[in-house]
């Protein structure tokens, strides 16, 4: 009995930069792939044995840790924040390029950040947002949002954000500047590592295809 | 504050009830079966010792995973064993100092843990294993894996599949080329082959090429061999090879996958080590390998852990056996009879208007009425 692989790929932005990547790796999905509004979950492919999903971009990481997907596109910034052991990223897709930045009302920017014991810092990213400030010797309190992060410094929910940043239009357009660097940020092919250990002819070959796609180009 | 439902257990603790609970003593006990047929003495050290012993050499990687208490007589402080591993290490060690070696020991319990993992919540997992202590021969390494491996195929996991791997070759490669291991770690540990090249340095090369390597063990051997590696790495790759080639005699059919890199779990091994895998469970069966046993006197050992829990999730339900109802009145000769025949026998504790109904509403498949087998 061979299960089909499934592949987890996340919905939005990185879809479209995924899926011209799968095409010239010979991946092409059923044509309600491409409806929006389709009610459909899970989508064949011109391979027998290989299945995709459209899940939210945390969600991918989820599905390929627990082995539910045994492949995955997710982000760096995915990763960091739920550093699941059972996740392998052996591939750099080059795709999705961003930073997870600290930003600040432009007032803030100027202040002394060595001073502080304590922040409140809004964000979608809990662990990773905890992790950086305790690693400078400040505690900081986390309020989790899902979007629309760049309000909470305007309305005054809390004066930092550490959140994603592609070309800072949308801080600068909030009245917000970016302090710190936290990550680059890019997309990966991910695997479950259990999948990869008992089936590593199969899973081994997607990889090998799609780093050939990647590195000619 | 709502009352407590009188049922609820803390995080990660579970009761097991009929038919699982049976299944997973009989499981275990098939395992202990085989680890006692290739000479594998069984041991049992308690469920709580003294800190600093339990926390000592191999047992340090679980402090952070042992619940700690205060013992109310000695006023120290005491661990609950969060791995067996360190205790039976300890005890050939102290009291099995003077066996003779290889001194070959096997174990069965439960261990508490602080945290569950992020895919596995259960803080009380049992644990089968076999440590192998005295021997630093590859012959030792082939015995460790073929008979973790025996034991898994008996209680019937399927399709049976092991990782292989050499912790000490990245360290190796690391020193070869006076990169700080600790700077590439964590990449090496997701397979982040970006991480590893933006940090690998004068290492990135090698290191990348060890992590595309891994793969089905004959491949990666051929890739491995075609490596240029530092003396001490390729003497590690040499040794790799060679229990590749012994372990394809010694366990036919075991499929073998080589991963050069892997270390998580593995932080206190000095040698070969293995991790068991089976596509139907969702995490590690079992593993062990190479380790340094003993604190005073240091002797070269291996051994493994299987994880009850996992191989339970991996193989076929257990079948119920035949349950009997007795009818009131069944000389008790008649029924001991039964039971050597191989009945589970349920005996009416009073009187029964109708056999067959009450026989049903007590789960049994066979009646014993008037002298006469019926079933329900």
């Amino acid at each position: 009995m061979t299960q089909k692989l499934v592949m987890a790929l996340p919905k939005g932005r990185i879809l479209a930069e995924v899926l011209p990547l799968l095409a010239r790796a010979g991946i092409e999905p059923e044509p309600e792939f491409a409806n929006e509004d389709s009610r459909q979950l899970r989508f064949a492919t011109n391979h027998p044995g290989l299945d995709l999903i459209r899940v939210r971009n945390f969600d991918v990481a989820t599905f390929v840790a627990f082995g539910a997907a045994q492949l995955g596109v997710a982000g760096n910034d995915v990763l960091m924040e739920f550093d699941y052991p059972e996740i392998y990223a052996p591939l750099d897709l080059e795709i999705g390029r961003c930073r997870l930045s600290v930003a600040a009302r432009r007032d803030l920017a100027e202040e002394d950040s060595s001073r502080l014991s304590y922040v409140r810092v809004a964000t979608k990213y809990p662990e990773i947002t905890r992790r950086h400030f305790a690693q400078h010797g400040i505690q900081a309190e986390v309020i989790k949002l899902n979007g629309a992060m760049e309000l909470a410094p305007v309305l005054g929910l809390s004066p930092r954000i550490v959140d994603l940043v592609q070309t800072g239009a949308t801080l600068a357009a909030n009245g917000l500047v970016e302090i710190e660097r936290i990550a680059e940020v890019t997309s990966r092919l991910i695997v479950n590592r259990p999948a990869l250990k008992t089936r590593p002819d199969e899973v081994g070959a997607w990889i090998d295809r799609l780093r050939e796609v990647v590195h000619a180009r | 504050m709502s009352e407590q439902h009188p049922a609820l257990l803390p995080v990660g603790l579970r009761d097991l009830l009929p038919p699982e609970a049976e299944a997973e003593a009989v499981v275990v006990a098939r395992l202990m079966a085989v680890l006692a047929s290739h000479g594998y003495e069984r041991v049992k050290p308690p469920l709580i010792e003294y800190e600093e012993t339990l926390l000592s050499g191999a047992g340090a990687a679980m402090a952070p995973e042992t619940f700690r208490l205060m013992d109310p007589m000695s006023q120290r402080m005491i661990g609950v064993r969060a791995d067996m591993t360190p205790q039976v290490a300890r005890i050939a060690a102290s009291r099995l100092k003077t066996a003779p070696r290889p001194l070959r020991l096997s174990y069965a319990g439960q261990v508490l843990r602080v945290r569950g993992g992020q895919l596995r919540p259960e803080r009380q997992v049992g644990q089968v294993g076999a440590e192998l202590i005295g021997s630093e021969t590859v012959a030792a390494d082939v015995e460790a894996v073929s008979v973790a491996a025996e034991a898994l195929s008996e209680v019937g996991v399927p399709n049976l599949s092991v990782d292989l791997t050499m912790p000490t070759l990245v360290p190796a490669i690391c020193r070869a080329t006076g990169v700080a291991i600790e700077q590439v770690r964590d990449a090496l540990d997701h397979k982040d082959a970006a991480r590893v090249a933006a940090l690998g340095g004068a290492a990135a090369a090698p290191l990348g090429a060890l992590l595309a390597a891994a793969g089905p063990a004959k491949r990666t051997l051929a890739t491995l061999a075609a490596l240029e590696l530092p003396p001490a790495a390729a003497a590690e790759r040499q040794r790799l090879a060679e229990v590749v080639a012994r372990l394809e005699k010694a366990a036919p059919g075991l499929r073998m996958t080589l991963d050069p890199v892997e270390n998580r779990g593995f932080e206190y091994h000095t040698g070969l080590t293995f991790t068991f895998f089976t596509p139907g469970a969702s995490g590690e069966l079992g593993r062990g390998g190479r380790y340094v046993a003993g604190n005073g006197a240091p002797e070269p050992a291996t051994g493994f852990t299987l994880y009850t829990d996992t191989i339970l999730q991996a193989v076929p339900a257990p079948t119920r056996p035949r349950r009997l109802f007795l009818t009131p009145g069944t000389p008790p000769e008649e029924a001991r009879r039964l039971r050597r025949e191989g009945w589970v026998t349920i005996a009416a504790l009073g009187r029964v208007d109708d056999a067959i109904a009450e026989a049903r509403r007590l789960g049994c498949t066979h009646v014993f009425e008037r002298g006469a087998l019926k079933e329900v």
